[in-house]
């Protein structure tokens, strides 16, 4: 069975969707609840032990609006193994989407745009 | 006790308070005090980048408090929930963070270092530090977020943190933090 995940959007949570067999996966919205780590910790495993299967061609795209310190951790771990299975030759693009009025997450995209080698980055302001 | 409210309000006033929270603190209660802020900065006209700096300031020092305050309520089935004092005043749309909370006097130079550290680098150091900083594997669970959330207050502000720690009796201090953006 290919991962299908939905989460909707809660004042301090960010929507999720999660469609492996579509090879898409969205995070939109805010994320600064205080115990992010708990909120994402599903996201996480299934990208530490399934993510690397099916990650050629898949595609991330990240359209989030503000997201506390402790979430900007989190999504960079995220992006690190995204990077490190691109590494393997295969093809990951990931859509950093956000408004060209939003200076942090402008300049976050661009911070973790340099930590990445391997993956296709595309910062895209609208 | 109820003839103080005038006294009180006044003193808002003249302080320029917007808003003032104190009483339990916890991750619902953060998203409550947020839009409410939120709304406030949308009356003031505030723009996109001003109103994310001031928000996310207020935030990291949210969560700060409810991660370093050793005044803890006990309340069935809400583990953690903290105690501290959130104030933000504002003048000619230039704001004016703070956060007040009990903590352990052991503690004290601990973050006073961090400040000072951050206090000594510019925007660049602090972008540069910012990354160090996120890519280290957490030390210990007890710091959960690594200081990052004073390294995102420092690149919020153009200025200098300000803190001051008051000694209450002997093993507890008070930490006031007071953040200026724009």
């Amino acid at each position: 069975m290919a991962f299908y995940l939905e989460k909707e959007k809660t004042g301090s949570t960010p929507k999720v969707l999660i469609d492996e067999a579509k090879k898409y996966m969205k995070i939109e919205g805010e994320s600064y609840h205080e115990n992010v780590i708990e909120f994402f910790k599903d996201i996480s495993t299934w990208l530490e032990q399934h993510f690397e299967a099916v990650c050629d061609g898949f595609v991330f795209e990240c359209e989030m609006t503000y997201f506390n310190s402790s979430t900007a951790k989190l999504l960079l771990n995220m992006l690190l193994h995204m990077d490190d299975c691109a590494a393997l030759g295969k093809n990951v693009t990931v859509n950093w989407i956000t408004s060209e009025d939003n200076d942090i997450i402008i300049e976050c995209g661009e911070d973790f745009e340099e930590e990445l080698s391997n993956l296709t980055f595309n910062l895209v302001i609208n | 006790m109820i003839g103080n409210m005038l006294e009180y309000y006044n003193m808002t006033k003249k302080n320029n308070v917007e808003i003032i929270y104190t009483g339990a603190l916890w991750a619902g209660g953060i998203e409550g005090l947020g839009s409410t802020l939120r709304r406030q900065m949308e009356f003031e006209e505030l723009s996109l980048s001003a109103s994310q700096s001031v928000f996310s300031v207020f935030v990291e020092l949210m969560n700060n408090m409810l991660m370093y305050s050793v005044e803890k309520m006990d309340i069935e089935g809400h583990p953690g929930v903290s105690k501290g004092v959130f104030v933000l005043a504002s003048k000619q749309k230039v704001y004016f963070a703070q956060s007040g909370n009990m903590m352990k006097t052991e503690n004290v130079e601990l973050v006073k270092g961090r400040i000072d550290y951050l206090n000594s680098l510019d925007k660049q150091g602090l972008r540069k530090f910012y990354k160090e900083k996120i890519r280290q594997k957490d030390e210990n669970e007890g710091s959960k977020g690594a200081g990052l959330g004073l390294i995102e207050i420092a690149k919020r502000s153009n200025e200098p943190i300000i803190y001051e720690f008051t000694p209450c009796g002997e093993d507890l201090t008070f930490m006031t933090i007071c953040v200026k953006i724009g």
